[in-house]
């Protein structure tokens, strides 16, 4: 009964980080749920699970919804999507530190076409800042994603 | 095996291709239903709400703890709030006599000058349910939505009077409201007791600008109050939205410290967009 409760929780481990991050929305920390990206960019092209994708693509509108981006974050990842299935240079899912780089090119690249469209000296700020804060968390994160699939 | 390798490679560019096809598909979208996004909103009233639900049911431990945190925290700043209250209890009595004595004067010479105050048609009133400030973007839900009356384009304010935002979506049971410091704010204002004109906008910080005043000699100074102005018809003259901080910028409320609001409707010309 444990053993199979288990079993459950990680399997539905990826789809329940989704639901905490985007959930836990602090004003500074975690703006909209924005870290919810992190296991989203994971399970989408580094560990892909199935029926990964459509939940991706709900959260990352749910992301948009509450950021009020019109539908920014869900164009990043469908873009996302179809640059790694159609590219053969980067191998994210063997890529070093749980594809630390791929990630950082991602939501690297997403903040500064926000920043360019709403440019402010407290846009650039809080961008910079993101970007730091969410690449630090990023290696933890996936780490924690890792053992509980037992990857390591 | 070579099969099962050639089937599967050729399934992920399947799955690519239809994801590039969606990108377009998204711009054009977003092109042609600007500024009101109709079926975008309409998704979210459904996803929002079962989302919400979703997430409070997994990270109710969470929040639990984070609550009894944070209520070990305000029960131990109780006694220094309490006398902070206190002190600004006997300065407000102490204003209130004056304020009286104002508004008598203010409605003698309004009815003089035949100035008519905007009276809201209709008052909510609502909880803050979730706030978000996310970079350049500040909005919040409250938990009364269409099924209450509520309509696109109401104003909110604070319980004592203060603007908080504008309604810029509204679901069956629940609104989102846009800030005053969101980036996409920009409302027409009036300093208080003066005939000068300006409109304010947000950039995501925690104060909002006036970008220029139509009396271009005006200099403004920290302290003076900025009210709405009807000038654009949208909004109603008169309510209060904040005070100067400096010669552009203007202090406004923020959406944290919100947990009650109230919406009204007024009998306005113009659309909110």
């Amino acid at each position: 009964m444990i053993k199979n409760f288990i079993s459950f929780l990680c399997k539905a481990s990826p789809f329940l980080a989704v639901i905490i991050l985007w959930r836990l929305q602090l004003h500074f920390w975690n703006p909209g749920g924005v870290l919810a990206l992190i296991p989203i960019f994971y399970y989408s092209f580094v560990r892909p699970v199935p029926w990964f994708a459509p939940f991706s693509i709900l959260f990352c509108f749910l992301i948009d919804y509450s950021c009020d981006t019109k539908l920014f974050w869900t164009t990043m990842y469908f873009i996302a999507y179809a640059v790694n299935g159609f590219q053969y240079f980067i191998d994210v899912q063997r890529a070093d530190k749980n594809a630390l780089v791929p990630f950082m090119i991602f939501f690297g690249l997403s903040l500064v076409i926000l920043m360019i469209i709403n440019l402010s000296w407290v846009m650039i700020f809080r961008c910079i800042c993101m970007f730091l804060w969410a690449c630090a968390i990023y290696i933890p994160i996936t780490g924690l994603m890792k053992k509980v699939h037992g990857d390591d | 095996m070579n099969q099962n390798k050639l089937s599967s490679r050729a399934i992920k560019l399947l799955k690519s291709a239809a994801a590039a096809a969606a990108v377009p598909c998204v711009f054009i979208y977003i092109l042609v239903s600007k500024p009101d996004f109709y079926l975008l909103n309409a998704l979210g009233h459904v996803v929002v709400p079962v989302a919400h639900t979703v997430g409070n049911i997994v990270t109710w431990p969470i929040r639990a703890v984070g609550e009894s945190v944070t209520n070990i925290y305000d029960l131990s700043h109780l006694r220094a709030e309490n006398e902070r209250l206190q002190r600004e209890l006997d300065a407000a009595r102490a204003d209130k006599n004056t304020c009286t004595v104002a508004i008598e004067e203010n409605k003698r010479l309004s009815n003089e000058l035949d100035i008519v105050h905007a009276t809201p048609q209709n008052v909510i009133m609502a909880d803050v349910v979730h706030d978000t400030v996310a970079l350049h973007h500040s909005n919040f839900l409250i938990n009364k939505g269409v099924f209450d009356g509520i309509k696109r384009g109401m104003v909110v304010t604070s319980v004592d009077g203060v603007m908080a935002g504008m309604v810029v979506d509204v679901g069956g049971e629940f609104s989102r409201v846009r800030a005053l410091n969101d980036a996409d704010s920009n409302i027409a204002v009036r300093i208080a007791g003066d005939e000068v004109y300006g409109f304010l906008s947000g950039d995501g910080s925690n104060t909002a600008e006036i970008g220029f005043f139509s009396r271009p000699e005006f200099k403004a100074t920290r302290g003076m109050t900025v009210i709405t102005s009807n000038i654009s018809g949208v909004l109603p003259n008169g309510i209060l939205v904040g005070t100067m901080k400096n010669n552009h910028e203007v202090k406004v409320l923020q959406t944290d410290s919100i947990s009650r609001v109230k919406v009204l409707e007024f009998n306005t010309n113009n659309e909110y967009k």
